[in-house]
């Protein structure tokens, strides 16, 4: 065995494993009334119900909370996204680029932001923006939008959002889950949740 | 070739003897369910959802539209040869078209996605969701896919659905090399091959996740007849008011 393939074979060992010592972490408690910061940011939520929030995180600047489990009902929250940055860890920078949040970034698009980063990011050719409109998130105008998309796993699922520009970041709130059932039960949820945030 | 075949065995050998997941559960009940055997219940099978292929040496998955069809054929026959043992009346979900076809096909892939997140969340004690476990303290397993089961095909002539999820990815020669490297080499685990499964009742008027055996390291080869059939069997196992579950119970 030549010493690529070996280099090959430990690298890729070792990104095998890693679920496997991530499913071993327990996940956190965010219980109804107490207040939780967001990951390396002063957001902060007080969840008007309990949840959970995954070990596992998309990204430097992102964390998902969930009821169920990400595949049913998922709640990302972007915090803090410099300019430079993608909204999620690149796995291949070179062969799969992730969109960047830019310092010219609008908040009009940022709905194609997200929609490029699913693309690129979950390998999905099937994605349509649904809805956007003028919002509001923590505090500031923002914007809200709603989309929908195929996963991987072949299930459609919708989303909404909201996003706001604070001192030249990206702050920003999505909820995906399955069009069947799920979608519809977790809505005001996580609309409850999201009204609670605010930057301290 | 000796000496890798012998490192090969003294690796599967380890592996063999590893723990396994601590806390791994596989099968669930909703509280207050019970399905006696020839009861009268009438339970819909749909067809299962059915992916066979191979795994890369970076555990990519690579479909197999040969080894799919014939796995498709072969656990439809033992499922078929199965039912009677089921202990109620099955009735094969009727053939849909159109929009009702996806509309199958979506609550195909739904329960797929809720049977990984109970495996995920809750089977698997030590990731087990805080919410879940607290729940789980008074014994709560509560899992749905919702209301809309109503509008399925034939769900109106029967109690209960059967849903069935299969997948099976066979390490290819390059993943089960690396997968003696690493063991060797830094001393990591890494799996070849996946083999996951779950079968789950679910009632036709509420959504309601009434039972569900999944497990994500099943046994036999779906490629074969006989394979098929024991992975049927396991997929199976335990199914409320089956024979054998009725005279595991009668004989406690």
């Amino acid at each position: 065995m030549n010493m690529q393939i070996v280099r090959f074979s430990l690298a890729a060992a070792l990104l095998t494993a890693a679920p496997i010592l991530e499913m071993a972490s327990a996940n956190d408690f965010r219980e109804r009334g107490k207040a939780a910061k967001l990951s390396a940011s002063a957001v902060s939520i007080t969840p008007p119900r309990d949840w959970n929030k995954l070990d596992i995180r998309p990204g430097k600047f992102a964390e998902t909370w969930t009821l169920d489990g990400e595949q049913l009902n998922d709640v990302t929250f972007y915090t803090g996204v410099e300019p430079g940055a993608p909204l999620v860890k690149e796995r291949n920078k070179k062969r799969k680029p992730l969109p960047k949040f830019g310092a010219e970034t609008l908040l009009v698009e940022v709905p194609e932001l997200l929609e490029g980063t699913y693309r690129a990011y979950k390998e999905i050719g099937e994605f349509r923006l649904t809805g956007s409109k003028p919002g509001s998130y923590l505090g500031v105008k923002g914007v809200e939008f709603t989309y929908d998309y195929t996963d991987g796993d072949q299930i459609r699922r919708q989303g909404e959002a909201h996003a706001a520009i604070i001192g030249g970041k990206l702050y920003m709130a999505t909820y995906d889950a399955p069009k069947i059932h799920f979608f519809q039960r977790n809505i005001a949820d996580y609309r409850a949740l999201i009204s609670t945030a605010k930057i301290m | 070739m000796k000496t890798l075949m012998g490192l090969g065995a003294a690796a599967l050998l380890a592996m063999a003897c590893a723990p396994s997941a601590a806390g791994q559960e596989r099968t669930a009940v909703k509280q207050g369910f019970d399905l006696r055997s020839q009861s009268g219940k009438r339970v819909l099978v749909f067809k299962p959802k059915v992916s066979v292929g191979s795994q890369s040496t970076g555990a990519m998955f690579e479909p197999n539209a040969e080894w799919t069809e014939q796995a498709k054929r072969n656990i439809e026959a033992a499922l078929t040869e199965h039912q009677a043992s089921l202990g109620n009346t099955v009735v094969e979900a009727p053939d849909a078209s159109g929009e009702k076809a996806l509309l199958v096909e979506e609550y195909v892939n739904l329960f797929d996605a809720v049977s990984q997140a109970v495996v995920n969340y809750q089977f698997f004690v030590g990731n087990r969701l805080p919410t879940k476990k607290r729940d789980n303290k008074t014994g709560v397993f509560e899992w749905s896919l919702g209301e809309g089961v109503r509008d399925l095909p034939g769900a109106d002539t029967a109690d209960y659905a059967l849903f069935i999820y299969n997948k099976d990815a066979y390490g290819s020669t390059g993943r089960k090399l690396l997968q003696i490297a690493a063991l060797l080499g830094p001393g990591i685990a890494v799996k070849s091959g996946e083999h996951k499964g779950a079968a789950g009742l679910v009632d036709l008027r509420t959504g309601d996740l009434l039972w569900l055996n999944a497990d994500f390291a099943m046994g036999g080869d779906v490629r074969e007849a006989d394979g098929a059939q024991k992975r049927v069997r396991q997929l199976l196992e335990g199914f409320p008011g089956s024979v054998a579950d009725q005279q595991t119970a009668s004989a406690q």
